[in-house]
């Protein structure tokens, strides 16, 4: 009964914050000039334009999960596995680009690649062609591919850890490792390499700022345009519909094809470290591989945006003026990823659980709202919560957390579901018999059990959070801004040295939480 | 388990804390800003020093085309946070007026701003403005002189013009439009496009596609022309249409709005009059966005013409912000869109 009751309360909270603004949105776009009509969503099927819209946003999302994948998953085998040199240090930094929003990325690669970028210092005539194919739909794609290659990256190094080293050691009686990890290993890790893809794939459909920055028309692009240049709520919701069936496709083929509903994860016994790959005579051209990869997709644009930023005093002139959004940034993220974490833990017992009869519905509903544009989510928020009753939640920073909870709830319920899956069922079980009520049971087995899926939770949000512009933008109180909407709000005409320097210490704050939770592990491991 | 509980609860509890404990300020206004923030930002610095009056800005950019502050004020309409709306340009502020956003407000500071900058219900007034002009490359020989130049075959391929469906492009095409009527306005898209003329996504990236030699002209707002002959780039810059017979010069000037239901409405009209004082003016001629004064008699810099020199577009904002609206759909078409 309270495990119920919990539940619902979770949904509840999901419902009221995320899916409330969506419908009020979505009522608002059937009504035109006072009158019920259909005509936002007829616009639709009529103009040739939105199957060009269309097709350019699936083949940005196709190309750049498919290149995502055949990086990050050799990648995450790599730097998971094997004795490759460096790898601690190429999996960190593989993994920046992810913790920035992506125009940060679009960005560093116009110092690169753009007319007056590094790659003009050398050849003109070079530039000129790289700034036109920067511009398109490759430029696009490489950009995109950077940014979520880690996605797939550090979903493997995680799904590896699953797979029961008894299986690969019996493999490897009668063959290779090549082959090992061919017929045995990556169809153990197929549903965390479907889930990078998923990931990637709708994370890539719903990227505004990159194709906005980059001149690539896709829907997120259409649906910003409605908002800015005709302010017409109704047609910018309506633009953002194919969102959700492209979303109710993907999600169906996922469950398709995991045959379950969703991702389990089963951890290796205990005691059973995996093996670790020697790769021999490879280690050093792989490693020199990875190095020139890392400074292709990573290096080289971070490399141009940091060499930007130095000048005297262009970090004092960034924190001077945003310090205050800086501190804003993490404390929001914090308190973004600490009620995502909750709520993605009750969401993903659910889901994994099966607890409540609509969790397929909740589980895709989440799905949607992570790929929704945030612009459609911000003003659903005014509209619903911007009320004199409400003004203390539309007038304080409550109103970017009901944002976050919205658009990233999927993000660790996903997470967290995955995890819960290694917990036997078993556990709860035995404790059932003995007597706990399901509060106890949670907190005391599963939670602690789950822990460490828990606090990979907690960052994902985090990082989410921390990097997100599209909700933030539309929503924030006055006087309250965050750091990436300080750093779009400075670029126009602000020097780029400051806004090379307001990057990197996006990175760096980022970087931050993730090297104090390093720094910890190390501590408590040596303390044991 | 349970310390990392209360660990948890005392983090989320001192957050909370942390994120409730500004104190507001006995008096306050909270201004929207579409101006650039580098810009807008010290002259309400200013405003807070001269009046111990609190700032709390919604910074919107250009280059972020205005969607935060035009589409926030739109959707709070029921119940406005803002006390004042910093427009970049009038068109905006016309639109909040047609909305029924915008409220009249009467400052003693307007006096001196000629009639054609000012709503005549007094819902908006304008200060400081840009102009509308064309950024040339320094090696080219005589250069362009006149928007219509777009379409002559001499300069078939070397012009390039931000996306006309945003900012002042849009208000400059829209003007065209009341100037000229639909026929022959339409008539001149049609042949800026077939001679070749390219799009950019903004007035900035045009002026540094001339800058880097890629064209060799472009309309831009003045602003973006100064920043980089500041910069040191090889351009110039050119006020169009200024003999006898032509348009004139189109003149973007800053609009500030009261809104209406203001909460803070004394402390609104304050800083209405701090931002239309001449003192104002004078700062944003020498800042960098380099701003004609339009109350006259203010001082600025040499690179800033003053307004009496120029032969300016005589242009009713009202009628171009409805024509925008009106024309939105041929623009999307024209710019392939």
């Amino acid at each position: 009964m309270v495990k119920r009751a919990v539940l619902i309360l979770a949904v509840a909270v999901l419902l009221v914050a995320g899916l409330a603004p969506v419908a009020a949105m979505f009522v608002r776009s059937l009504d035109v000039d006072g009158q019920f009509s259909l005509a936002n969503y007829e616009s639709l099927l009529v103009s040739g334009r939105q199957w060009t819209l269309l097709a350019n946003s699936l083949a940005l999302a196709s190309l750049t999960t498919i290149l995502a994948l055949a990086i990050g998953v050799p990648l995450g085998v790599l730097l998971g596995r094997t004795d490759l040199p460096l790898r601690r240090a190429l999996a960190v930094l593989f993994t920046v680009p992810l913790l920035v929003p992506p125009y940060i990325i679009a960005v560093s690669w116009f110092d690169v690649l753009g007319p007056q970028g590094f790659l003009s210092q050398i050849s003109a005539v070079a530039a000129e062609h790289a700034a036109a194919w920067l511009f398109g739909l490759w430029g696009n794609v490489l950009v995109l591919t950077s940014v979520f290659t880690p996605v797939v990256m550090l979903l493997t190094m995680v799904y590896l850890k699953t797979v029961n080293p008894r299986l690969e050691e019996a493999g490897k009686l009668a063959a290779g490792w090549c082959r090992v990890l061919w017929g045995i290993t990556l169809p153990l890790v197929w549903p965390g390499i479907l889930l990078a893809a998923v990931l990637v794939f709708l994370l890539a459909f719903g990227e505004l700022g990159v194709p906005m920055f980059l001149r690539f028309s896709v829907f997120p692009v259409e649906s910003f345009t409605q908002f800015t240049a005709f302010y017409n709520f109704g047609a910018a919701t309506a633009a953002a519909a194919p969102m959700a069936g492209v979303t109710l496709l993907v999600f169906a083929l996922e469950r398709a094809l995991v045959h379950q509903g969703t991702v389990h994860i089963r951890f290796a016994p205990q005691g059973d470290a995996a093996s670790v790959i020697r790769l021999g005579r490879y280690r050093r051209p792989l490693g020199l591989a990875a190095i020139a990869l890392c400074f292709l997709m990573v290096a080289a644009p971070l490399v141009a945006l940091v060499a930007r930023s130095m000048s005297v005093g262009a970090y004092a002139e960034a924190f001077a003026k945003a310090g205050d959004s800086l501190v804003r940034s993490i404390e929001y993220a914090a308190l973004g990823a600490s009620l995502l974490a909750i709520l993605g833990f009750l969401l993903g017992y659910m889901i994994q659980d099966r607890a409540l009869k609509g969790w397929p519905t909740v589980d895709w509903l989440t799905i949607f709202l992570f790929a929704l544009p945030g612009s459609v989510i911000g003003i659903g928020l005014i509209s619903l919560w911007n009320r004199p009753a409400t003004n203390f939640v539309y007038g304080s920073f409550l109103i970017i957390l009901l944002g976050y909870v919205a658009q990233y709830a999927g993000v660790t319920s996903r997470i967290t579901a995955a995890i819960l899956g290694e917990i036997p069922p078993s556990m709860e079980e035995a404790a059932q018999l003995a007597g706990a009520r399901w509060p106890r049971r949670v907190l005391l087995i599963t939670a602690p059990i789950a822990r460490r899926g828990l606090v990979g939770a907690w960052l994902g949000g985090y990082i989410f959070c921390l990097r997100d512009v599209g909700i933030s933008i539309m929503v924030y109180p006055p006087g309250q801004d965050t750091l990436p909407v300080r750093i779009l709000t400075r670029m126009a005409n602000g020097t780029p040295e400051l806004i090379a320097a307001l990057c990197v210490v996006m990175v760096l704050c980022a970087l931050v939480p993730l090297a104090v939770l390093g720094l910890l592990l190390k501590w408590r491991g040596t303390a044991r | 388990m349970k310390r990392l509980l209360a660990i948890m609860v005392g983090t989320l509890a001192g957050l909370v804390f942390a994120g409730c404990s500004s104190q507001p300020s006995a008096e306050e206004v909270v201004v929207y800003v579409s101006e650039d923030q580098v810009f807008s930002e010290p002259i309400l610095k200013d405003f807070e020093a001269a009046t111990g009056i609190h700032v709390k800005a919604v910074y919107d950019t250009e280059e972020a085309k205005s969607t935060g502050a035009m589409n926030r004020l739109i959707a709070e309409k029921d119940n406005p946070q803002a006390d004042v709306y910093w427009a970049n340009e009038p068109i905006r502020a016309e639109v909040l007026k047609q909305k029924g956003i915008a409220a009249p407000c009467a400052s003693p500071n307007a006096a001196g701003i000629p009639d054609q900058f000012k709503d005549p219900q007094g819902c908006w007034t304008g200060f400081s403005a840009r102009a509308r002009v064309l950024v040339v490359g320094k090696n080219v020989k005589a250069p362009p002189s006149s928007i219509l130049d777009y379409t002559d075959p001499r300069w078939k391929g070397r012009g390039v013009i931000a996306n006309p469906l945003f900012g002042t492009t849009t208000s400059q095409v829209a003007a065209l439009f009341t100037l000229w009527g639909d026929e022959k306005a339409k008539d001149f898209m049609v042949r800026m496009k077939a001679n070749g003329t390219e799009l950019s996504t903004s007035n900035g990236e045009s002026a540094d596609l001339v800058a880097a030699g890629n064209f060799d002209f472009s309309l831009v707002d003045s602003d973006d022309v100064v920043n980089r002959m500041k910069q040191g780039r090889p351009v110039a810059m050119i006020y169009p249409d200024q003999r006898g017979d032509e348009v004139g010069c189109m003149i973007v000037p800053n609009a500030v709005v009261l809104i209406k239901g203001a909460p803070h409405p004394a402390s609104a009209k304050r800083l209405i009059d701090f931002l239309l004082s001449k003192e104002t003016e004078r700062k944003l001629a020498f800042a960098e966005c380099a701003q004609i004064p339009l109350h006259a008699g203010v001082e600025t810099p040499p690179e800033v013409k003053p307004i009496e020199g120029l032969k300016t577009m005589r242009i009713n904002y009202a009628e171009v912000a409805r024509k925008m609206q009106d024309i939105q759909p041929f623009l999307k078409e024209w710019a392939g869109l």
